[in-house]
């Protein structure tokens, strides 16, 4: 069977990689942290694709043509007239700072329409009637509670400028209802979200500011009339008091993305720069550890040992290192995944949410293999190639 | 031992290890390629920032002020009204032109709506006034002409006409119907080139908008500035913030520019750390290679500081050129290559990286070589001579 014919040479690999322990465990990780890299490289890259993956093409989201200010909510019903269109929302974002003014926060209020034209929103429907009952209330993702720390029950304030609200006053008070898991890809945009109720909003602000919203979302039945609606929506909005741009969420996440530092390339440039100084490092190991024991080889050949046998061992010799440093790698690479999300939570750096992947596992796996094999084809050349009388002579 | 005899067997013992490197070439060369992976990724990733901060950074700029309404976080607010510029344009300090005027320009910002395949915010319009020109001497319109004030009409910087596949007579639509391009721009190569630039009052007739984003002032000096912003924010009849215009600038890519410097300092630094086992490894491998020949400098009166030095120097000089092939690879592909986030500017593998990647792979190389180092330093003559 081949694992039993596999298990017979692993004696001699072990010997082989043990005879130096020094060097062996320093090789190992050296190229542990090389995994760990790639592999963080590939959760990081696989977090800014979900962000934009996530984005829905059947979602749409409008703003004004023309920047500057709100637009009316009562675009809602006119919207919701146009064919294909299932459901739309309003959403506003009111900015301020909490007690401490170096704190910003930001509130997005969602109208009743939201559930249905954003499904995606991480509410469940008790959420949704907990908000309704409770229009003061907020939902915090976790990335926000932590950043605050504050649980259910607390209350948080945000600060305006005086007179900002119908009373007269500038401060807002929220009392947190729940916290709830952060939406996929959201960090990458704003650093955490905060939803509230629209109509409390329209029921505090001053006069002057009610009825407007700063963007609303439409469903819509299919994907594939995302931008056929979007094209009437801005049709039909030309002339309107306030003309509208439409685009599909995934269309808008995309140009986004792009228009921003492209992380998606660079996570992938670093992860392939890991894995040039892992093979370059243990391609040198592998050589120079068979050029020592070549003698040891001349006699495995002289006592029978065919060319597929010692390729065998040597490709063993060359595997078990990078897949047990792959292994390490992989669990280091869940300790930095970890860091680096905790600092997206403190708001150190902005991205999206990271997952250790089962995928990127498989990754440096596949990855720990190609390596060996790359790395055993000169040492093995080297073996076929040899004068077995000339080297047991020690010539 | 006197203090040149121990220079000169460190300077002797280096030879010694230096010259050795040509039967250990492949070792030495994994130190290299190393170094140079962890060095040119930190530079690479390092001249974006660089390359951003130079677009919208100039550090002449520091006699350059930017005063804009008081509580306003970001300049495209508007909200520094029309009766406050003459007060703004009062202060002392604002250096006067050869006909007297303040060089100081009430400026409008906005975004111009989203071109199709293009994020929202991507495209911005800048409206000046009549000092806008004066204030940038190196305002250059190299094709067309300049627009007239009070006409509908746009310059585009060149970086924003390549972006979106604008021309000579290309129109953007605004509130008030479509307004034409009458002419393109260069200026200084800085992120103002990634814009249109109009005419304030026009555009903001156009768009029904009565506040103003900012004044832009040139000082007689940088040294007035201190002056000149306490005479505006301790003027009761303003409610103002202001900056200098590096400060400004810098304040405002700082989150673009911290976000991916943290991001190139801890990737850099988990690869250096990989690069530190590696070469610990080599130049461990290295001195067990070279028991004979450090047996025998140790036999002939060779002192351990001597050998473990050479030792180190060994490692630094590998990493030092690991960390000159890296930087050169960076500046080969991406010094002067063009990229766009939120506007146009170049990738700069400056000097100022080749010595931090040079440090870098420095330090790294140094400790890797000091556990090496040590064991060279220990290895006792008979011994050494006897396991060779």
């Amino acid at each position: 069977m081949p694992g039993i014919r596999v298990m017979k040479y692993m004696p001699l690999v072990w010997a082989a990689l043990w005879r130096n322990r020094t060097e062996c465990l320093l090789t190992l990780l050296a190229l542990a942290i090389g995994f760990a890299l790639f592999t963080t490289m590939i959760a990081l890259n696989a977090a800014y694709e979900a962000s934009i993956a996530d984005a829905r093409m059947d979602r749409l989201f409008i703003t004004r043509r023309f920047e500057g200010g709100g637009m009316p909510l009562s675009y809602r019903e006119q919207l919701a007239r146009i064919t294909g269109v299932t459901a739309v929302g309003g959403q506003l974002w009111l900015g301020g700072h909490e007690q401490d003014e170096r704190h910003r926060i930001l509130v997005m209020f969602v109208d009743e329409g939201m559930p249905a034209a954003w499904p995606e929103l991480p509410l469940s429907q008790a959420d949704w009637r907990a908000l309704e009952t409770t229009p003061a209330g907020i939902f915090l993702t976790h990335k926000a509670a932590a950043r605050r720390a504050v649980t259910r029950g607390d209350v948080v304030t945000l600060t305006t400028a005086p007179g900002s609200r119908a009373d007269g006053g500038g401060t807002w008070y929220f009392t947190v209802l729940g916290i709830v898991p952060d939406p996929p890809g959201w960090g990458q945009w704003n650093p955490d979200l905060i939803i509230g109720n629209l109509r409390y909003f329209e029921e505090s602000s001053r006069l002057d500011e009610r009825s407007m919203v700063n963007s609303l979302r439409v469903s819509v039945d299919r994907p594939e009339h995302a931008r056929a609606v979007c094209r009437e929506i801005e049709r039909r909005f030309t002339n309107a008091s306030v003309p509208l741009n439409c685009v599909p969420a995934r269309e808008n996440a995309r140009e986004l993305a792009e228009a921003n530092i492209n992380m998606r390339q660079v996570s992938l440039g670093i992860g392939a720069a890991g894995l040039f100084m892992i093979l370059f490092l243990w391609a040198n190991g592998m050589a120079e550890s068979v050029r020592e024991r070549l003698s040891e080889f001349a006699v495995l050949k002289t006592v029978g040992y065919g060319d597929a046998r010692l390729a065998l061992i040597v490709f063993l010799e060359a595997a078990v290192p990078t897949v047990l440093a792959a292994l390490v790698g992989v669990a280091l690479a869940r300790g930095a995944i970890a860091f680096i999300a905790h600092l997206a939570v403190k708001g150190v750096i902005n991205i999206p949410e990271m997952r250790a992947l089962p995928g990127a596992f498989g990754l440096a796996l596949a990855a720990a293999l190609l390596i060996a094999l790359v790395s055993a084809v000169a040492p093995l050349r080297r073996i076929w190639r040899m004068d077995v009388g000339a080297v047991v002579a020690g010539r | 031992m006197t203090t040149l005899s121990a220079l000169r067997q460190v300077l002797a013992a280096s030879m010694v290890s230096i010259g050795s490197l040509r039967e250990r070439y492949g070792t030495a060369l994994v130190i290299v390629i190393g170094m140079a992976s962890v060095v040119g990724v930190l530079t690479s990733m390092l001249s974006l920032t660089d390359g951003l901060t130079r677009a919208y950074v100039s550090p002449e700029d520091t006699d350059r002020a930017v005063v804009w309404a008081g509580g306003a976080t970001f300049d495209q607010s508007r909200s520094l009204q029309r009766d406050s510029i003459g007060t703004i344009l009062d202060a002392p300090g604002i250096a006067r032109g050869p006909d007297g005027t303040p060089l100081a320009d009430a400026e409008f910002l906005m975004v111009v709506p989203a071109v199709e395949g293009f994020a929202d915010f991507s495209l911005q319009l800048r409206g000046i006034g009549p000092a806008g020109f004066k204030l940038r001497p190196a305002f250059r319109v190299v094709s067309g002409r300049s627009f007239y004030p009070g006409r509908q009409e746009l310059l585009a910087g060149v970086g924003a006409a390549k972006r979106f596949g604008l021309s000579l007579g290309s129109k953007v639509h605004l509130p008030d119907g479509d307004w034409p391009i009458v002419g393109l721009f260069t200026y200084r190569g800085e992120i103002l080139e990634s814009y249109l630039v109009g005419d304030a009052e026009t555009i903001m007739t156009a768009t029904r908008r009565h506040g103003f984003a900012q004044v832009l002032a040139q000082l007689v000096n940088a040294e007035v500035y201190p002056k000149f912003e306490a005479w505006l924010t301790r003027n009761p009849a303003l409610a103002v913030s202001v900056e200098r215009e590096t400060d400004h600038d810098l304040r405002l890519l700082g989150p673009d520019t911290a976000f991916f410097a943290h991001m190139a300092y801890l990737i850099g630094g988990i690869m250096a750390l990989g690069a530190l086992f590696g070469i610990v490894k080599i130049m461990h491998a290295a001195v067990r290679t070279r028991t004979r020949e450090i047996g025998t400098l140790r036999a002939i009166g060779f002192g351990a500081g001597s050998v473990a030095v050479s030792v180190l120097l060994e490692a630094g000089l590998l990493g030092v050129l690991g960390a000159l092939l890296g930087t050169a690879l960076a500046w080969l592909v991406f010094d002067g290559r063009e990229m766009w986030v939120w506007g146009s500017f170049r990738l700069t593998v400056s000097l100022h990286l080749l010595a931090l990647g040079i440090t870098w792979a420095l330090v790294t190389s140094l400790l890797g070589g000091i556990f090496p180092a040590l064991r060279a330093a220990k290895l006792p003559a008979s011994e050494a001579l006897r396991a060779a």
